[in-house]
């Protein structure tokens, strides 16, 4: 059966790596990027179901990183949940028109929470 | 899906550090590696973790605790600064810096990178405060680990200008190009040190150069920044010490 690809994209590597363990042990195909140039990449060459993203990037902000996956009429389609310690600055629904799906707060989060909300967003 | 206005940018963009108090941008610096201690050792407690990899989860928790520890006592050290007195002394940096990448090694071990010390000539000793001093390579060290591209290693190099009366530390990490907007906006706030946000890249809060600008000025030097193509090299200069040329 084909696994569903999601693509966490985190710049502290010991942070992505827990994530995608979580994820691999759910079951899901989870792939690594560590800046957003380097995502745009990996999201037009595996095309993810859903993207993992965190706000403070090196290299580049997530919402030029936003910014551009909206512009594209495929990328604009795969939902994103916003894995941050600024939750709370954060409305869901102010950052819908970015494609973002949910936020979780990296401060209060429980491992299940990060599955729970990838299967909500690709119901 | 709606329209992506100019409005919804700027919301986006204003949502970031910028705007933020001191106190606010302390807290979510400590919040990150508090909210990966957190993460990682619920992963200990349950049984995602293979036996195999316990060992290096725990050891990523200890280095990540000594790293938020480190910023805390730059906070305190910093606070402190106006009443203390703070005693400086030729110090010869080449040591100085031996002593860092000591204390620093286990972490960018850890990361699978090595920091370097690269220096081209005989050290003249330079006039600082040994801890502050310290504190500042340490600083910049963990910046440049955060920023540096992967299985890149970090160098400090220690130089000498201005005839040999300034002596120049640096940290250079290989990297992303600093903006050239964001460049020109740090040099400008070096130069001036104010208690406004000094990032160096956007995803950056300022508070760890905000601090060191602090412990320099409080040794007479200053920092400063080089921008390369390929990373950035974050420096203090300081006096150097005329105490031999007495002799």
């Amino acid at each position: 059966m084909k696994k569903t690809k999601i693509l966490i994209i985190e710049d502290d590597k010991w942070l992505a790596d827990y994530y995608k363990m979580v994820l691999q042990k759910s079951g899901y195909k989870a792939t690594v990027s560590l800046n957003a140039i380097e995502a745009m990449d990996l999201i037009d060459k595996n095309a993810p179901d859903a993207i993992i993203l965190d706000v403070l990037l090196s290299g580049s902000t997530a919402f030029a990183l936003m910014h551009e996956l909206m512009s594209y009429e495929d990328t604009a389609k795969i939902p994103i949940i916003l894995c941050t310690n600024l939750a709370n600055e954060f409305d869901v629904d102010k950052l819908k028109p970015y494609g973002v799906r949910r936020i979780l707060d990296k401060s209060t989060m429980m491992p299940d929470d990060l599955v729970a909300s990838i299967r909500s967003v690709l119901m | 899906m709606g329209e992506i206005t100019g409005e919804h940018k700027q919301f986006g963009e204003t949502m970031l550090l910028g705007g933020l108090s001191s106190l606010a941008v302390a807290s979510h610096e400590l919040k990150s590696p508090l909210a990966l201690i957190r993460q990682l050792a619920l992963a200990l407690e349950s049984d995602l973790v293979p036996e195999s990899e316990k060992k290096r989860l725990l050891r990523q928790i200890s280095l990540t605790s000594e790293k938020a520890l480190r910023l805390t006592g730059d906070l305190t050290k910093s606070v402190r600064l106006p009443e203390a007195l703070f005693n400086l002394e030729p110090i010869n940096p080449y040591q100085l810096c031996q002593d860092v990448i000591k204390e620093i090694d286990p972490l960018f071990r850890a990361n699978e990178r090595k920091v370097t010390l690269k220096s081209k000539r005989k050290h003249l000793l330079l006039v600082a405060n040994r801890d502050l001093l310290r504190r500042v390579i340490l600083n910049f060290s963990d910046n440049a680990l955060n920023y540096a591209d992967d299985k890149t290693d970090i160098e400090i190099n220690i130089d000498t200008y201005n005839r040999g009366k300034t002596v120049r530390l640096g940290v250079r990490d290989y990297g992303p190009a600093v903006p050239c907007d964001v460049f020109a906006k740090l040099e400008d706030k070096l130069s001036k040190v104010s208690s406004s946000s000094i990032y160096a890249r956007p995803q950056s809060s300022g508070l760890g150069l905000y601090i060191v600008s602090q412990f320099a000025e409080a040794m007479n030097g200053k920092i400063g920044v080089t921008r390369h193509r390929d990373g950035a090299t974050f420096f203090i200069d300081l006096q150097s010490s005329r105490q031999l040329s007495l002799l």
